[in-house]
């Protein structure tokens, strides 16, 4: 094989843990082909794909492992234990910290057989799906039978349920439908000994600590999602789409805190900085845009319209109309620009942070400042989005042109983690910590709350089987 | 890689998100990552850049492809059909002689009778400058034969039908990367259009339409004729009234060929002459430009009959849930790939329901 990693060498595995498995799944959902071990060696950690390009990919898996069900994956990670296999689970590719790579060379589990839609129950407003499902085709199955799960992150077309709740992911449309957390009432895991585990769909319950939580944001190191029971939402009747333009992030960010405080539930809140506003909106100069998205019921929608318009306004906000909002809508899913400067040797990647209402300003621009400040900085803009009655979602979208790409995108995430913990934000908000984001939970949690981590890990995972090397 | 640009459009491609997989029927059918459009771009930049060692496994995944075009359909760049650059590679395969058994089968009787399915008699019938061309999916279906036949002659047209013995798009060879045989069968064909002296060709299957369009230009074979699906052919006889049609009381799902809705762009007609028919349409999950291949035929447009199999049971499942009285579609190939579900063409549907006199 003449591709060339630079993490670790492609692993090895007992060939007698490979012929269990081939019992478990059948011989043609086990693959050790070079072209299989290149295609599950990577995600969309973009350090990684810019080397990909090179043919540099950070290690290659041992071996790729394509179960069809719970009881299959139940046999594979007992065998897994039996034969100290490790076991890097794959959903569809998306995450963007390395979450799925197989680092340590690792056998994948690539999770996307699983893909099915199950049944919807439409008293009750729940639809289940199996955990390897793509978002796209599960908003799908949902809009053919009237409903949305109103789950749109930008990887929305590549991404899946699985992935989804193994990063506490976020759409776009979070600040009506909530983020993934509010959406789960219930999953079919698999342990990482092997043992299933079913939490039954129920709106809440009060039996001990929520045992979904520890799956919610586990990364795939606490357990493998293979179903899900999540909230689905009737085809809202009624859209408003307003935007309005001020001076500065300050006050945008002020007139958003006090319509939530309203009790408004816009589906979509962004706020694009000067440079993100220069880039989608070319009617609009200099100034700061805020959309807004409202949807739902006639009678509601149109009542949080009012509230919206009457506190933009009200704070100096000059209406845009629905343009800006429809040129969003239209380019939200667009990255093609990303690749195009890869190519020409420049890096580009995306940070998202959180933090209260009362660090929000000062979180902008020191961020922006510091990643600025980094040599071969070309871009650094950014949005707040996913809103929250205590505060907001960062979300930064750098580039550059370095002599030193490694060195230029190390300090880009060490400005911006250190400008976060700085301003008590949090060091992520919804694309989780893979093992990029990493050496930076000692800060997040402090010690103690890394150890925690751990001993729960090792509570669950005693052989360290499942995605080594990722999230403490 | 031939230049600079077509570099720089597969590196695009390898470098994205892979924000088409959703919509790869081959993806959905197998949830295998290396299969998905990104990864098959991956993989061709890594050929090209002679970072790949075992040279069988790369062109079996290169004919692990529907060739539907749903990855044009959904990319995020302009001008870039991925389709390309997997024909490269075939071509190629074909070149080294490294090809997937069901495919190379398929070759090899084309090479024999002229055409991928053996040994056939010349259909000629009729006169006049519209010609009808009997693909090689239409000469085996004798029901779609009679139904076309009695549409023409309600019609008032003149049409002359043509087909069967060695007439052939060149299609299957096509798929096979033998460019070299494929061009001789675009002359050919070129040939038997001229000698007909045809200014218009009326074919039911979308892959022939496209073979003798978009892909002979490409090649240097240039047709002077019109080339329409018969779907538009229909759909102007019914609108202009040139046949009467009874109304029918019940519902129908129409199952979008790839090629009709992609590359040609055929949506809507369909739907208008089934509309017109009387029937309700109820449409399946995916539909139009996003509806899923029927798999096609081992060894056609993908190499691997196990994986046409598995296209062929997802799109079969998608269609059976919308249980609708009657399934359409509009290509002999869909039809006889969703037999399992009582699959008609849309001409026989049309011909079902003229009104007689």
């Amino acid at each position: 094989m003449s591709v060339e990693t630079f993490m670790a060498k492609r692993g090895e595995v007992p060939s007698k843990f490979i012929e269990k498995v081939k019992g478990a799944v059948g011989e043609e959902n086990i693959s050790q082909s070079e072209c299989d071990l290149i295609s599950y060696s990577l995600d969309y950690w973009l350090y990684g794909v810019f080397l990909s390009q090179y043919g540099k990919l950070p290690s290659l898996p041992s071996v790729v492992i394509s179960p069809r069900n719970s009881q299959e994956i139940q046999s594979i990670l007992k065998y897994a234990n039996e034969y100290k296999v490790g076991i890097t689970p794959f959903g569809a590719g998306s995450g963007v910290l390395g979450g799925a790579i197989p680092i340590e060379g690792d056998a994948v589990l690539n999770l996307q057989r699983m893909n099915r839609f199950i049944s919807l129950d439409g008293t009750s407003c729940v639809a289940e799906f199996e955990g390897g499902i793509i978002g796209a085709n599960l908003e799908r199955e949902l809009n053919h039978r009237g409903y949305s799960m109103g789950s749109i992150p930008q990887s929305f077309y590549c991404s899946t349920l699985g992935g989804w709740i193994s990063t506490r992911a976020v759409g776009q449309f979070s600040t009506k439908y909530g983020k993934i957390e509010d959406m789960v009432l219930g999953m079919e895991v698999v342990l990482p000994d092997g043992n299933p585990l079913n939490i039954k769909p129920v709106p809440r319950r009060s039996t001990g600590p929520s045992l979904k939580e520890l799956f919610l944001g586990g990364e795939g190191t606490l357990g493998i999602v293979t179903k899900a029971v999540v909230s689905v939402h009737p085809l809202p009747e009624r859209t408003i789409k307003q935007s309005f333009v001020f001076d500065s992030i300050e006050v945008a960010l002020e007139v958003v805190r006090k319509i939530l405080r309203g009790d408004a539930k816009p589906a979509v809140v962004r706020i694009f900085d000067e440079p993100e506003t220069a880039r989608y909106f070319e009617e609009i100069e200099n100034k700061v845009t805020l959309i807004f998205i409202s949807e739902g019921e006639t009678d509601f929608v149109e009542l949080e319209g009012k509230l919206i318009k009457r506190i933009a306004e009200e704070n100096g906000g000059e209406s845009f109309g629905e343009n800006p909002v429809d040129i969003w809508l239209e380019k939200r899913f667009d990255i093609g620009l990303g690749p195009i400067i890869m190519q020409q040797g420049g890096i580009v990647d995306t940070i998202e942070v959180v933090s209260l209402f009362k660090d929000a300003v000062n979180l902008y621009n020191d961020m922006v400042s510091a990643m600025r400040a980094v040599e071969g900085a070309i871009s650094v803009s950014g949005h707040y989005s996913h809103f929250y009655r205590e505060g907001a979602c960062l979300y930064i979208t750098f580039a550059g042109f370095p002599k030193d790409p490694s060195r230029y995108y190390k300090d880009s995430w060490t400005a911006a983690m250190e400008a976060t913990l700085k301003n008590n934000g949090s060091i992520s908000h919804h694309h989780g910590i893979g093992f990029w984001r990493k050496e930076f939970m000692q800060q997040e949690l402090g010690p103690y709350g890394v150890e925690l981590l751990r001993r729960i890990k090792f509570a669950l995972d005693q052989n360290g089987i499942l995605n080594r090397g990722k999230l403490i | 890689m031939e230049n600079k640009k077509e570099l720089e459009q597969i590196t695009n491609c390898a470098l994205c998100a892979n924000m088409c997989k959703y919509s790869c029927p081959v993806y959905l059918a197998t949830g295998n990552e290396t299969v998905t459009p990104q990864k098959k771009a991956r993989l061709i930049l890594y050929k090209k850049k002679a970072f790949i060692e075992d040279e069988k496994g790369f062109f079996d995944v290169m004919f692990q492809c529907a060739m539907g075009g749903a990855c044009k359909v959904n990319c995020l760049y302009d001008n870039f059909d991925l389709r390309d650059f997997i024909q490269g590679e075939r071509s190629e395969a074909f070149k080294k002689g490294i090809l997937p058994d069901e495919t190379r089968k398929r070759v090899e009787t084309f090479t024999r009778f002229g055409n991928p399915d053996g040994e056939r008699q010349l259909i000629q019938k009729g006169k006049g400058e519209i010609g009808y061309f009997v693909s090689c999916s239409t000469y085996n279906d004798q029901q779609l034969l009679k139904a076309v036949e009695k549409i023409l002659a309600r019609s008032g047209e003149q049409v002359q039908q043509f087909g069967g013995a060695d007439i052939c798009c060149g299609a299957p060879l096509y798929y096979a990367g033998d460019m070299e045989g494929f061009k001789k069968a675009a002359e050919k064909m070129k040939g038997e259009i001229e000698q007909r002296k045809l200014r218009k060709v009326i074919s039911s299957c979308p892959t022939c339409i496209k073979m003798m369009t978009e892909i002979y230009d490409e090649i240097g074979t240039h047709l002077d004729a019109e080339f329409i699906h018969i779907t538009e052919f229909l759909d102007h006889l019914v609108k202009e009234g040139k046949i009467k049609v009874n109304k029918a009381n019940a519902t129908a799902t129409f199952h979008d060929p790839c090629i009709l809705a992609n590359d040609i762009g055929v949506t809507t007609a369909p739907r208008d002459i089934i509309k017109m028919l009387g029937f309700e349409i109820k449409e399946p999950i995916y539909f139009g430009k996003e509806a899923h291949c029927c798999g096609e035929v081992p060894g056609g447009r993908i190499g691997d009959s196990k994986l046409v199999d598995k296209v062929n049971a997802m799109r079969i499942n998608e269609l059976k849930e919308t249980t609708a009285d009657v399934y359409i579609s509009a290509c002999p190939t869909c039809k006889a790939a969703l037999s399992d579900i009582d699959m008609k063409d849309i001409a026989e549907v049309v011909a079902e329901q003229i009104i007689d006199g």
